[in-house]
């Protein structure tokens, strides 16, 4: 279909605009929070923090296909979700920072350090920080081999970040699997749904673009190589 | 990223500077009893009778006696329940005693309420409750000042998108520009 990349990246940007109307109008401040405000943040937190780990899972997925069979296009897939998930973990951080500091008060700097979750997660995320940085050289099969290495290494760091608050001390409350799943009040699911949507669109469409652009500069790369 | 970074900075400044008051001179009240158990001295206890929501709430405890094994517990009821332990058989009182203090976190309420009673109570090591004291709490439910960290919140999720949208755009626009000098079919401007 001639549009379809466009009629996703507009998809999800009406979710995510459904998502604010519903988070900050349709439904009044929330009970049964110390900021019943800054809770909306609920919305949006929590779906740029499940898009950050699909996006890492798919940089684990085309590093190891790469490792297997040196797919150009597996490297190009695991190079441009890692910009994404970088993009969308420093949403999650952030606004889970802005969320925290409302909610739980404190101080930041000894939360990261005790609540493993949110440690977990920033090492992650520092971790594919690194790889962006390693990527930013002229490439060659040495430099796509360690760094299809490095983005093995979420294999480790997703679980550990996505478990951690089942296993490890933290404040984050566990809800997927548990009692409280069932109990989780509608209106916060409805919301919750087409946040995660919206940002699953346009996640799709931002990743459809980044990988038309590496394209782009590969074959030029390879044309400038050929003419030499 | 420089405004993120300013902002961050702001929130980890602002956050020491909100820093809670855990001696007793911050407490407000302070409540003077003796026990029968032990050696009947008399114990202090120091406190706010404002619990605000959100804040965490301090108790402190501090006595003069000699001889108490055992443990205070601090009950609101609900099981929301806390105990410091109490070893004063040996001497050593004196260290023990002055950090003696309990904390409710600032969630542990989430309506407002009107004298509702913590009940101290001391019991001795064979599990005899010796004394037993109430204190008149009231819990109030300060008008939320979030809103700042709200749309500090929401500015991320649009100012990264933007920010990647941008970056994107200029990589596209560079790489036509390139590929157009490349093919001689149009000049940079």
């Amino acid at each position: 279909m001639k549009y379809s990349r466009e009629i996703i990246g507009l998809t999800g940007f009406l979710l995510v605009l459904g998502t604010l109307y519903f988070g900050l109008i349709q439904t009044g401040p929330a009970k049964y929070f110390t900021a019943p405000n800054a809770q909306k943040l609920f919305y949006l937190h929590v779906p740029s923090g499940l898009v950050t780990y699909l996006a890492f899972l798919m940089v684990v997925g085309g590093s190891a296909v790469y490792l297997y069979n040196k797919s150009d296009y597996a490297d190009r897939l695991a190079k441009c979700s890692t910009e994404l998930g970088i993009v969308f973990g420093f949403m999650s951080l952030a606004s889970g920072t802005f969320w925290m500091k409302a909610e739980w008060g404190g101080d930041i700097v000894s939360r990261f350090l005790t609540d493993m979750r949110l440690a977990t997660t920033l090492a992650m995320w520092l971790l594919y920080i690194g790889y962006f940085v390693y990527r930013n050289q002229p490439e060659n099969s040495v430099v796509k081999n360690n760094a299809a290495i490095l983005g093995l290494s979420g294999m480790l760091m997703v679980p550990l970040s996505y478990l951690s608050s089942r296993f490890l001390r933290s404040h984050h409350p566990v809800i997927v699997g548990t009692e409280d799943q069932g109990s989780l009040d509608p209106s916060l699911r409805i919301g919750l749904y087409m946040g995660l949507f919206g940002f699953l669109f346009i996640y799709i469409f931002l990743f459809n673009i980044r990988m038309k652009i590496e394209e782009m500069e590969r074959e030029m790369l390879n044309a400038k190589m050929e003419k030499l | 990223m420089k405004l993120y970074s300013f902002l961050i900075v702001i929130l980890v400044l602002s956050s020491s500077t909100t820093a809670e008051c855990r001696s007793k001179e911050c407490m407000p009240e302070e409540f003077v009893t003796h026990v029968v158990a032990g050696d009947g001295d008399w114990w202090y206890f120091y406190y706010d009778s404002v619990f605000n929501i959100g804040t965490n709430w301090f108790i402190i405890v501090e006595s003069g006696a000699t001889s108490f094994n055992g443990y205070i517990s601090f009950e609101f009821g609900n099981n929301l329940t806390k105990s410091i332990d109490v070893n004063l058989g040996s001497g050593a009182l004196v260290e023990k005693m002055e950090n003696g203090s309990i904390s409710f976190p600032g969630s542990t309420f989430s309506d407002e309420e009107f004298n509702r009673i913590l009940y101290i109570n001391f019991t001795e090591d064979g599990g005899e409750q010796t004394d037993a004291f109430q204190l008149k709490i009231q819990i109030n439910k300060p008008p939320a000042e979030d809103m700042i960290y709200l749309w500090g919140g929401m500015t991320v999720f649009w100012a990264s998108i933007g920010a990647y949208v941008m970056y994107l755009s200029n990589k596209f626009r560079e790489l036509s520009d390139k590929s157009g000098l490349e093919d001689g079919r149009r000049e940079k401007n």
